[in-house]
Order: structure tokens, then C-alpha cells, then sequence
């Protein structure tokens, strides 16, 4: 946890679901975290964070979709020196049941985007997405 | 991503430049992958790859567990602070050839 105030502010955009746009939300996370005045060391966990859930939408949510149209939702909002970085989209429905990291132990190439989300934020929770939603992820990190 | 590939005897250094994200793992691969097929030990000189994901660390480990395959090794090379950090938070620093 730092000690340092940090503003009070909320942004949202959307993204088409491809991995060619996980720069563009990288990019999108470093400024708000620029508003925010975080420190860079966290803002660089904070960014992977934020793009290994973006990857994980386009890689699970929408495996099966040739649609390049769909969009996804980041949203960060920062109040009273908590942090909320919501996730928006209409791809397959998670399971939170299902979504695991492999064992850290059993080294082989993949299965770490959870395992990284998990060791950087201090909550990952699946919610019932509203309409036209049907995902909704929320991570969420004191700062 | 841009890359540079120098060859000496039987060393290659393969010079990442960028981002390493799932969207250019593959281009990665490609470079990678037929230095390794051919026997040849990699250096792979991270010096100026600020920022890599999951994706990236499995082609790390990808590279790793296929020259293993083929008597060879991979060094890899001058990681900045930032790709350590991830490296050494999937617990890799003891796996990898780190130099």
C-alpha cells in the first residue's frame, strides 16, 4: 500500500477484441496511471495486470469468434485511494470456477495470465454482466 | 516488434526490440525457433524489450524446453529491470539462462 493520495478519477474505453489492441490498452492504462500520479514500478504491474485480463478475453472469450467487430471494455476508476479496473464483453461466458493458473511449479509455456493477475492485484471477481454485457470482470488493488 | 540476428560460428544472437505481447509471439518464434532447429545456441539480448507479457514468457520457456530437445542452450541476455521482474515473478530466474 502507498502512502501517497491519489486522485480521485475514472476512465473508460473501448477496445475491438484482437490482440493487435492489447498495445493500444496498455497504452490507454499507462495514461490514466499517469493522471493518477502512481508510481512507476506499480504502474508497470498494474499495466500487466490489466492486459494479461484483455489477453485472456481475446484468447478464451471469443476463441471461437470470427467477428472482428466486437468490442471489449476497460474502465479504471480510482476512489478514496482504491483502485477498480473493470472489464466489459460479450464473448463466451466465463465460468469462474474454470479460471486457474497452472501449477507455478510445473514450468511450461502458458497458463501464467491468471497466475500474474492474481500475484499483482488483491481481487479478481467475475460479476453478472448487464445487458448488452455478458462478462464482467473486476480487479481491484489498495493503492 | 523489430528484431536483429547476428551469426557467428555457432552462435546466434537474436537483438528483441519492442513489446513482447501475444500479438507478435508468433513473428518471435520464427526467428527463434530455426537457430535452435538448427543447433545453434541462442543469445537472446532483451535489452531493449520494456514490457513483456504471459505470451512472451512462454516463448522464453518454449525456446528453453526446445534446445534442451536439441543439446543446445539459450543465454539469455541484459534483461532490463522490467522483464525481470515479471521473469522472476513467474519463478523463472532459476530455470532460464539468465546472463
Amino acid at each position: 500500500m502507498s502512502e501517497t493520495a491519489h486522485l480521485d478519477h475514472s476512465e473508460k474505453k473501448a477496445f475491438l477484441v484482437n490482440s493487435s489492441s492489447l498495445k493500444e490498452v496498455r497504452n490507454f492504462c499507462r495514461e490514466v496511471f499517469e493522471k493518477l500520479q502512481i508510481q512507476q514500478e506499480l504502474k508497470d504491474e498494474l499495466v500487466l495486470a490489466i492486459a494479461e485480463a484483455a489477453q485472456n478475453i481475446v484468447k478464451h472469450a471469443f476463441k471461437n469468434s470470427a467477428d472482428v467487430n466486437e468490442l471489449m471494455v476497460v474502465e479504471i476508476s480510482c476512489e478514496n485511494n482504491k483502485l477498480q479496473i473493470a472489464f466489459y464483453d460479450r464473448g463466451t461466458p466465463v465460468d469462474p470456477k474454470k479460471v486457474k493458473h497452472r501449477e507455478i511449479d510445473n514450468v511450461k509455456p502458458g497458463g501464467l495470465g491468471t497466475f500474474f493477475i492474481q500475484e499483482i492485484m488483491d481481487a479478481v471477481e467475475f460479476k453478472d454482466g448487464n445487458k448488452p454485457w455478458i462478462n464482467h470482470l473486476v480487479l481491484t488493488k489498495q493503492l | 516488434m523489430s528484431y536483429k540476428v547476428n551469426e557467428e560460428g555457432n552462435i546466434a544472437t537474436v537483438h528483441l526490440d519492442g513489446e513482447i505481447d501475444m500479438d507478435v509471439t508468433e513473428k518471435a518464434k520464427e526467428v527463434i525457433f530455426p537457430h535452435i532447429d538448427a543447433g545453434k545456441e541462442v543469445h537472446l539480448n532483451l535489452s531493449n524489450v520494456q514490457y513483456m507479457d504471459s505470451s512472451g514468457i512462454s516463448v522464453l520457456i518454449e525456446s528453453h524446453q526446445k534446445a534442451l530437445e536439441k543439446n543446445t542452450k539459450v543465454i539469455i541476455k541484459d534483461v532490463s529491470k522490467s522483464v525481470l521482474k515479471v521473469i522472476m515473478m513467474a519463478k523463472l530466474e532459476q530455470i532460464l539462462n539468465l546472463e
